[in-house]
């Protein structure tokens, strides 16, 4: 078969099972329902595998498959095609969502066995994967939106799954409209974008389309500080940076499995894959680069420190994710974006893990959340937890687990950008990183157990349609960095390899406008250039080596001083509490009070208004007062003005009737 | 001779409509309305159509009439009770609003010598049956088929209509 | 005095005034009825002096179908009132004041 043709079934396979999962609901068994559901997912991976192992066989310059549906708009000049296309960096992004999503939908299979809407819940799942295969495939900005707005779509849908708990649906509410405020600055980039570019296209170019896009991104430039910025503040709402990150911590009211998929593995990863796939034109404003970079940077220490003090295991995790997610923004910040994309994946696969470990724990808790409650899970839950121990020393950055390579790549890319400041600040949310997670492992895994006897009577461990996916990740947590074994480890930097000419372009404009006048980025020229000859100049000079072994070191020390601070010498974590009078404690416990100070900000302000003005005001008086009771009023005047008329006498009709012959007439006559 | 019978008809037309008009038993406002008919008779073979009036009398005074005189036989006793008082006298000036607008524009048209007359002598076989007969099966053959149709549901409405409920067949 | 189609006209006009006010002030349906057919007779006299004024029949044929539709109405109208009369006992229309409702 052509594999043109089987991108648009990718994408639709899972949107078929959503269908009939979504349509059909209750009627079908929870076994058929389930089936359904990671058959389609399944399938989408089988079919993305195949278009991959073609990719894989094309010249390194033009791998590219695409496939047009037909065109869905045509205006004048303005045109966006139904097109799918997978190029290097949409097959990774589509071998991770699928295959991490098929993990997932197994994992959930268990998860959700005992709930009411396990029909829903599936539908929802598998309508998020054809979103997110919408978003990740998709030829062009347009049908990145579309997938983009999809997705969050269902993550509102699923962090509210439980609907009939408020709490939940405030989640998915907060959810949704931080997302749209977001989507509000990505709108006005893409509107930006669009009227720039639109006079100068050729017959038959989508606007939107990234080929176009890419071709014309000389136009772009006067404007592309302002077009990247706004698309960023859209990315910071998806991916969760600082200042719109607040929704991804109440996320967590969903299923977890929902958290895994949709919260820490795929969709959050949408902002940064956005700014890879538009890397031709970020590269072309530094200032939004700077940006990113910093946003990212501070996104990670701010959530790190947060993590430190929480006590319900999924907020902890939550808040790892925005911290993580602050990595990969600033990889892309420095010009690294295919390192960006390598921790979006290598994230995918341990933090999947950690939240299915989560999950596994909160299944066996009875539903417990909170890990003061927990402790001495290690040797009722062998599985969950040698896989969760796996996933932490993969997001803590010890070799040879996939975070190392991912994480220390990043910071290399920083620290070789010349972006001290950066580099530290990474380096110091990367040190917190293993200390919470040692935290997390240690209030969960080790010591006593602490929760009552009636739960404590009911742990054991998942069953295997949880295992299996949570031993899988683990693999993948240990091995997937494999593939980016770096060149000064004797490695081949196959990954970055494998993304290189869909960055490398992007950096060439970089340079070439550095020729032509055109402000641009000399971390970018530099980085176009280290890949190669750099590369193994820097490699003799030491310093990777020097930072790789710090920064394992330094992930090392965090783990033993979270396993000492909480587990040897638990009067030191007491201690922690206390220091300070308790302030700082207090501080990162409640999240640097980040949510009442929006609440105060906006959120108060805005119900002020709305109660005065547009309640008091336009919903009542003028709507309620004017428009609805006046046009009432006003058709009761004049019905009763008509009720005259409607008096039964056939007589009168008649008279009536003959007064306007007359008038008619009269009217005739004069007027001639 | 010409303008004597259309004063003649005219006169008696305008008679037999007011009477008709003026007459509390219906019977007797029925008996004017085949004097004025027969007198529109006239008007019509004043104006030339010979076929015209002899369809007027034959039609309209003999056979709707007739219909209408039945009708009255089955319904109505001398005179209809309510029909004994007059209308208000309040609502005489009402009443009087259109007919007089009317009669004003009347006046107000023969005063503007705006007279049109007729050609000498009418195009010879104007009005007999055969040159109405030619247009009724030539020029109008459609309107013929159409109005036979009106007539064919006119007819079994009123069968219908005239059965009674209770014989209704979808009862 | 030399008879012209304004004649015809004022004539058809004043006899059609007649029906209608006849049609306005009488209460029994049958005659409201006749004073319709008095009416239409105003109308085929226009049709009439028209036909003559352009020497063409097609006015005849007009005024043909007039008849056929005052036999038409007449028969579905009388229909009608037979039926009223047999449920309301009566002719007189201001009894009939069900159209209010």
């Amino acid at each position: 078969m052509q594999s043109e043709i089987l991108l648009r079934w990718i994408v639709l396979v899972p949107l078929l099972g959503a269908a009939l999962n979504g349509l059909l609901n209750r009627r079908l068994s929870k076994q058929i329902s389930g089936l359904l559901a990671c058959g389609a997912v399944g399938v989408s991976f089988v079919m993305s595998v195949l278009v991959f192992l073609r990719l894989t066989g094309m010249e390194p310059e033009s791998r590219l498959v695409q496939d047009t549906l037909g065109t869905w708009m045509h205006l004048g000049a303005f045109r966006v095609d139904l097109t799918f296309a997978m190029d290097q960096l949409g097959a990774v992004m589509a071998l991770v969502v699928t295959g991490v999503g098929f993990l997932i939908h197994i994992y959930s299979l268990g998860y959700m066995a005992h709930d009411d809407g396990f029909q829903r819940y599936f539908a929802y799942l598998n309508l998020f994967i054809f979103a997110m295969m919408t978003l990740v495939l998709g030829g062009n900005l347009i049908m990145l939106f579309v997938g983009w707005e999809g997705v969050g779509l269902c993550s509102y849908l699923l962090i509210g799954f439980w609907f009939n708990e408020d709490a939940n649906a405030s989640a998915g509410k907060k959810a949704f409209i931080v997302n749209r405020i977001g989507d509000f600055g990505f709108l006005i980039g893409m509107f930006l974008m669009g009227t720039t570019l639109l006079p100068h296209l050729g017959a038959g170019e989508g606007v939107f389309n990234f080929q176009v896009l890419h071709a014309h991104a000389g136009v772009l430039a006067p404007v592309a500080t302002a077009v990247c910025l706004l698309l960023f503040v859209g990315a910071t709402g998806k991916s969760a940076q600082i200042p719109l990150y607040i929704w991804l911590p109440d996320a967590m009211a969903g299923p977890t499995p929902v958290s895994a998929l949709i919260h820490a593995a795929t969709m959050v990863t949408a902002g940064v894959y956005m700014i890879a796939r538009l890397n031709f034109l970020f590269v072309l404003s530094p200032t939004a680069l700077a940006v990113v970079a910093a946003v990212g940077a501070v996104t990670a220490i701010f959530a790190a420190t947060i993590a430190l003090a929480q006590n319900d295991i999924k907020k902890v995790l939550a808040y790892s994710t925005v911290s993580q997610l602050g990595y990969m923004m600033l990889a892309c910040g420095v010009g690294a974006f295919s390192v960006g994309i390598f921790h979006v994946m290598t994230h995918a696969f341990f933090k999947a893990l950690l939240f299915l470990g989560s999950g596994s724990v909160i299944h066996a808790m009875s539903n417990e959340q909170d890990m003061r409650v927990m402790g001495g899970l290690r040797t009722r839950l062998p599985i969950t937890y040698a896989t969760f121990m796996a996933a932490t020393l993969a997001i803590a950055g010890v070799f040879p687990f996939a975070g190392f390579f991912s994480k220390d790549e990043i910071l290399w890319k920083a620290w070789s950008g010349g972006n001290t400041l950066l580099w530290a600040i990474g380096f110091l949310a990367a040190g917190l990183t293993a200390f919470y997670m040692m935290r997390l492992v240690v209030l969960t895994f080790f010591g006593e157990n602490r929760a009552s006897s009636e739960v404590r009577k009911h742990i054991h461990e998942s069953p295997a349609t949880m295992t299996v996916p949570l031993i899988v990740l683990a693999v993948l947590s240990l091995v997937g960095g494999w593939i980016g074994w770096p060149h000064f480890m004797g490695g081949g930097s196959w990954f970055e390899q494998w993304l290189e000419p869909v960055f490398a372009s992007g950096a060439q404009i970089g340079a070439h406008g550095a020729h032509t006048g055109v402000a641009t980025v000399d971390v970018l020229v530099q980085n176009a250039q280290m890949n190669h000859a750099a590369a193994e100049a820097l490699h003799e000079t030491g310093v990777e080596w020097t930072l790789a072994v710090v920064s394992v070191l330094w992930a090392v020390l965090g783990l033993v001083l979270g396993w000492f601070v909480y587990y040897k010498r638990a009067t030191i974590a007491d201690g922690f509490k206390k220091a300070g009078g308790g302030f700082v404690y207090r501080l990162l416990l409640n999240k640097y009070y980040v949510d009442e100070a929006y609440d105060a900000a906006f959120i108060r302000p805005g119900y002020r208004l709305s109660r005065s003005v547009l309640w008091k005001g336009v919903d009542a008086g003028l709507i309620d007062g004017v428009l609805v009771n006046g046009s009432a009023l006003a058709v009761y005047l004049f019905g009763s003005v008509l009720r005259l008329f409607q008096n039964g006498m056939i007589r009168f009709y008649a008279w009536t009737f003959t007064i306007g012959v007359a008038v008619f007439v009269l009217y005739l006559s004069f007027s001639s | 001779m010409e303008g004597l019978l259309f004063w003649f008809c005219g006169g008696f037309l305008l008679l037999g409509g007011l009477m008709m008009v003026l007459q509390r038993s219906a019977v007797v406002s029925a008996v004017w309305l085949v004097f004025a008919f027969i007198c529109a008779a006239g008007i019509f073979a004043v104006l030339g159509g010979v076929f015209l009036a002899v369809m007027q009398v034959l039609v309209y005074a003999g056979a709707i009439m007739v219909l209408f005189l039945f009708v009255i036989m089955m319904l109505q006793g001398p005179v209809l009770e309510g029909e004994r008082k007059l209308m208000p006298v309040g609502m005489w000036p009402l009443i009087a609003v259109p007919p007089v607008a009317v009669l004003l524009l009347i006046t107000g048209y023969l005063r503007s010598d705006a007279t049109v007359a007729f050609a000498a002598a009418p195009p010879a076989g104007f009005g007999t049956v055969e040159a109405v007969a030619g247009l009724l099966l030539g020029r109008y053959l459609l309107a013929f088929e159409l109005i036979s149709i009106v007539l064919l549901v006119a007819l079994v409405g009123a069968l219908a209509l005239g059965r009674g409920e209770r014989n209704q067949p979808w009862k | 005095m030399e008879i012209t189609l304004t004649h015809y006209l004022v004539l058809a006009g004043l006899v059609f005034i007649t029906g209608m006010v006849g049609f306005v002030v009488r209460r029994n349906a049958l005659v409201m009825m006749m004073c319709i057919e008095l009416m239409l007779c105003a109308v085929n006299i226009v049709f009439a002096a028209f036909a003559r004024l352009h020497g063409d029949g097609g006015g005849h044929v007009f005024v043909l179908m007039n008849f056929a539709v005052a036999a038409s109405e007449a028969a579905i109208g009388l229909a009608i009132l037979v039926e009223i009369y047999r449920r309301r006992r009566t002719v007189n229309v201001d009894d009939l004041k069900t159209l209010m409702e």
